[in-house]
C-alpha cells in the first residue's frame, strides 16, 4: 500500500474521533493546493486514503486536523491542528494517526 | 531483628544515593553540557506555579534524550488569513527560550504559531535521514483564549513524530 492514511483517536475516551473534519494539502505550492477534505468514519479513519496509492508521489504535504469543532473547550490549546510532513519514497505508506484531547496533541509516522 | 539491620542499611543506602543525586543536580549546566548525547537531566525543574500570565515554552529531543538546544523557533501571530513572524528564538541550554515568547502586557489572546526548524537542529546533529526528512519546518498552532492564565507549552519532537500539550 503507498499514499497518505489517517486515524484519529480521542485520548479523553480510548475512542476513535468520529466525524472530525479532515483536510489534505500540497504545500509545495503557493498558495497550498487542497486535495482532499473529508470526515473520519466510526473508526477514526478515513474511508478512502487521504491520498490514494495511485496518486502517491513524493513532495511537501500537510494533514489539518479540525480538533477545535469537534471538542468545543472554549480554553482548548488548537483549533485546527497541521501536521507538515515530506513524502521521500512514493512506494512506502505514509500513515499519519493523530491522538488527541483538547489540551493535547500527538503525532508520528505509523504503519 | 536481622530484618532491621537490613532495612537499616537499606535505608542508607537510599539516603546516600539521594545525596549522590543532589550533588548531581548542584553540578553546573557547564559541566553537563560536556558530556555528548547525554538524558535529559539537564533540564532540572523550574517552578513556575504563581508566576505571572505568560507564554513560555520547552522543546525536548526525543531522538537523542536531551533538552533541544539550539533548536531555532519562528514565533508569530494570525493576522487576518496568515501569520505575521514576532521573533525568532533559539532554544538554551535547557531547551527552553530566555525569556517567555509573550508576558505582561504582549501576552494577548489571539492564535499564534511556533514553527520549529526540526531539519536544521537535526542536520546539525548529523542524524541520517531520508532526503527531504519526515519532519522539516513543524508548525504548532495554539490559541490564547484567555490571557489571564499561563500557558507552558512542552513540545516533544523526534524526526518522526512530535507532541505537544499544555504543561505547567
Amino acid at each position: 500500500m503507498t499514499g497518505i492514511t489517517t486515524h484519529v483517536l480521542d485520548i479523553t475516551t480510548g475512542r476513535p474521533l468520529v466525524g472530525l473534519k479532515v483536510d489534505l494539502y500540497d504545500v509545495a505550492t503557493t498558495p497550498p493546493t487542497r486535495l482532499n477534505s473529508t470526515r473520519t468514519n466510526a473508526d477514526g479513519r478515513t474511508d478512502a486514503p487521504m491520498l490514494p496509492g495511485a496518486a502517491a508521489r513524493t513532495g511537501q504535504f500537510e494533514l489539518q486536523f479540525h480538533v477545535g469543532d469537534h471538542f468545543k473547550a472554549a480554553d482548548a490549546l488548537s483549533d485546527v491542528v497541521p501536521v507538515r510532513f515530506a513524502i521521500a519514497d512514493a512506494t512506502q505508506h505514509y500513515h499519519v494517526p493523530m491522538l488527541c484531547a483538547p489540551w493535547f496533541f500527538s503525532t508520528y509516522r505509523g504503519s | 531483628m536481622p530484618e532491621n539491620v537490613i532495612s537499616l542499611a537499606a535505608r542508607r543506602r537510599f539516603a546516600l544515593s539521594g545525596l549522590a543525586l543532589g550533588a548531581a543536580a548542584l553540578a553546573p549546566h557547564g559541566a553537563k553540557a560536556q558530556t555528548p548525547a547525554g538524558p535529559a537531566q539537564a533540564s532540572g525543574p523550574i517552578v513556575l506555579h504563581g508566576v505571572s500570565p505568560r507564554l513560555t515554552v520547552h522543546a525536548l529531543d526525543t531522538f537523542h534524550g536531551t533538552a533541544a538546544t539550539g533548536l531555532r523557533i519562528d514565533f508569530s501571530v494570525r493576522e487576518g488569513d496568515g501569520f505575521k513572524l514576532l521573533r525568532t528564538v533559539t532554544m538554551n541550554g535547557n531547551g527552553r527560550s530566555d525569556e517567555p515568547l509573550l508576558i505582561g502586557d504582549s501576552y494577548r489572546a489571539g492564535d499564534y504559531e511556533l514553527l520549529l526548524h526540526v531539519d536544521e537542529y537535526f542536520a546539525r546533529k548529523q542524524s541520517r535521514l531520508p532526503t527531504p526528512p519526515f519532519l522539516s519546518k513543524l508548525p504548532v498552532r495554539i490559541r490564547v483564549a484567555n490571557a489571564a492564565e499561563r500557558i507552558h507549552l512542552p513540545i516533544q519532537f523526534g524526526p518522526w513524530s512530535y507532541t505537544y500539550s499544555r504543561g505547567s
